[in-house]
């Protein structure tokens, strides 16, 4: 009878959250035995089988006993889970939980499909209307590899009148205008000739002013002739204005007039790097009348005839100091005259 | 809160003494309307633009952007402006006279460009076509700045060496551009000094609050007193949600407050701080943005020395279609 019981109470129990008490107390009065022990049969149908398993290997005398206590305690802990169960059951509203449920996922549902299809068009649309396909003439301009003013195959640049364009609108009755989108009240201006004349009468009145001429550095001397309210007093430490210049005011002039050729400074720059180099070669020249022969010697490039003679002298070294002086004279008198023959050829 | 046009005839400023929308309207400008009929223009607009606008005043037409107080956009404005006219074709070169602290060439994206300065130009270490740095996407647009960061500017030139650099501009072989922009330096310091001796015109940029706007009229009565009387105001960085909840001033307050021509009016645009940290100015931007076409509208009425007649004041809702729910 349990076994019978349990297995068409199985479904039931599998969603325990979804039934209500009314249904409880249905089933309890319709089957007309206690509905605690009947819930909790796969407790009691595990604890059997383990007790029977258990004493498969024991007495058989004992095996009553044993069935008797182990029936109740399991009895105990599944009735402990058995008002945990019901306690969870009553904690449930209603029944009609179920539907709702079921609508509110077919409301996900088609939520998730029309915004996977969004996406899907949007995609398809943007991809559809992306300007620049990667190769194009569009794409490089994008790239940076072709300056966009000198597209010869863009279209040209048509210029939107600012006042007659879809972005502004004006009504018919010219009280209103829509601009991006936005409709704005107009208001006519009131400002006359007359009260404008009011404000610079008023202003000439209230700003006395002449426009300095003459920046001065502070505790330069005011020069004769000059206006004092026309000077402008630069202090020592104006962050960005200064009265100092190496140049004069003529000078400045010109270099702005300046159209053609090399700017001043760089031409005199050159002019005097030319100058210097020339009074540096000159003043070599001179020196080099009056070098050293032997510290002109370092500079010299090592060449064959001087290597052999080199060598000449390592054996004269060797074989006795006496011929030293020889050779010494010999390399001094090449040398001086490797000189000689770098100044004629400069 | 950007601005609109414009009034048929740029030489009186206010034909009418109270302007009617019925009378001037909006966006029917005669002076560029009326081309459209010619033949010479149409050439044009195959070759390039729609239309363009016509030039008024003399070449070039040196243009001062200043403001006396900092970070109000006087740099974002004359890159702005500048490529907006190199993009309308007009020879620009804008020139940054910020002395100590140049940003110009870092929102155009020209730093890594810039090798001689008009310092070395003075100097005589480079000429002055070695100085200009040429604009890549548009070969029309020039910078040239004044110094190098860390270098020092010898002023004891006063203002003459920029207005040097005005007449060789003039003489040279390309020909004579037809707008330099000088970014003026903040404050009222000799850079500012040096940056406004040889401008001929002022476009004053302030934002709607009290301190840009007690600086803005100081920086006009010194401008008023030098000589300079062609000056116009570009009010930045509106916002309308705030003046609807009036927790700032009005585009029409400011001018009350001023007394000045509106070229344009800037509404508060994240773009522009993506747009510097880009090194492209916003007007380059596709699609355009709101900030960038309020440039654009505002370098076209320079162009034609003409200014607002109307100012967007509030956002409405947008009215929407018996298919707007469809996406109609």
């Amino acid at each position: 009878m349990a076994s019978i019981l349990t297995l068409r109470l199985c479904p039931s129990t599998s969603y325990p959250r979804l039934i209500s008490p009314n249904v409880i107390q249905l089933r309890r009065a319709e089957l007309g035995f206690d509905w605690c022990q009947l819930n909790c049969t796969s407790e009691n149908r595990r604890a059997k089988k383990f007790v029977i398993c258990a004493l498969s290997e024991g007495d058989s005398d004992n095996h009553d006993k044993v069935l008797k206590s182990v029936k109740d305690k399991v009895f105990v802990n599944t009735r402990n889970a058995v008002v945990k169960f019901q306690e969870s059951v009553s904690s449930v509203p209603h029944i009609f939980v179920t539907k709702r449920i079921s609508t509110s996922y077919i409301a996900v549902g088609i939520c998730i499909a029309t915004m996977f299809l969004v996406i899907v068009m949007r995609v398809f649309t943007a991809r559809n209307s992306r300007p620049s396909r990667p190769g194009s003439v569009a794409d490089l301009v994008r790239r940076g590899q072709l300056r966009s003013d000198r597209r010869g195959i863009s279209s040209t640049l048509k210029y939107e009148d600012p006042f007659n364009n879809p972005m502004v609108k004006i009504s018919k009755t010219n009280s209103t205008v829509e601009m991006c989108g936005k409709v704005y009240r107009l208001a006519p201006v009131t400002l006359t000739r007359e009260q404008q004349n009011v404000h610079i009468k008023r202003r000439s009145r209230a700003y006395q002013w002449k426009r300095p001429t003459i920046f001065l550095k502070e505790g330069d001397a005011v020069p004769p002739d000059v206006d004092p309210d026309t000077i402008r007093w630069i202090p020592a430490n104006h962050p960005f204005a200064t009265t100092v210049s190496d140049i004069d005011e003529d000078l400045a002039q010109t270099n702005v007039y300046q159209k053609h050729g090399v700017p001043f400074r760089i031409k005199a720059e050159h002019e005097a790097l030319q100058r210097k180099l020339e009074t540096l070669q000159n003043d070599q020249k001179f020196s080099k009348l009056t070098i050293d022969p032997g510290t002109a010697r370092n500079f010299e490039r090592p060449f064959k005839t001087q290597l052999k003679l080199d060598d000449q002298v390592e054996e004269k070294l060797s074989n006795g100091p006496s011929r030293h002086t020889q050779s010494d004279h010999t390399r001094n008198s090449l040398g001086s005259n490797t000189n000689t023959e770098d100044i004629q050829h400069t | 809160m950007t601005s609109l046009l414009t009034h048929s005839n740029p030489i009186s400023y206010f034909p009418n003494s109270s302007p009617t929308l019925s009378k001037s309207p909006f966006f029917t400008h005669t002076k560029t309307l009326k081309p459209f009929k010619h033949k010479s223009l149409t050439v044009n607009s195959i070759l390039q633009y729609n239309r363009k606008p016509e030039l008024a005043g003399d070449t070039p037409r040196v243009v001062v952007i200043t403001s006396g107080k900092g970070g109000v956009g006087k740099t974002t404005t004359t890159a702005n402006i500048g490529l907006s006219l190199a993009r309308l074709g007009f020879s620009v070169v804008a020139i940054d006279a910020d002395v100590g602290l140049r940003n110009l060439d870092l929102l155009l994206g020209l730093e890594s460009r810039v090798n001689y300065t008009v310092v070395e130009v003075l100097n005589g270490d480079c000429r002055l076509d070695q100085a200009l740095v040429r604009d890549k996407r548009f070969s029309n647009f020039e910078l040239l700045c004044i110094s190098k960061p860390r270098s020092k500017l010898p002023i004891g030139f006063g203002g003459k060496a920029l207005v040097w650099l005005v007449d060789a501009l003039k003489d040279r072989e390309e020909g004579c551009p037809d707008f330099i922009l000088i970014d003026c330096p903040a404050g009222i310091d000799a850079g500012f000094i040096t940056a406004i001796t040889p401008a001929n015109e002022a476009v004053l940029v302030t934002t709607p609050d009290i301190t840009a706007l007690r600086d803005a009229d100081r920086v006009i009565g010194l401008l008023e007193c030098d000589g300079i009387r062609d000056i116009k105001m570009m009010v930045n960085r509106v916002r309308t949600d705030m003046i609807k909840g009036e927790d700032m001033m009005s585009v029409l307050d400011v001018q009350e407050m001023l007394g000045l021509a509106l070229l344009g009016v800037i509404p508060e645009d994240s773009e522009v701080i993506r747009s510097t940290n880009r090194g492209f100015p916003l007007v380059l931007n596709k699609p355009p943005t709101l900030a960038g076409l309020a440039f654009e509208q505002a370098a076209w009425r320079l162009v034609e020395q003409d200014s607002m007649k109307a100012v967007m004041v509030e956002e409405e809702p947008k009215k929407r279609g018996f298919f707007s729910f469809f996406g109609g």
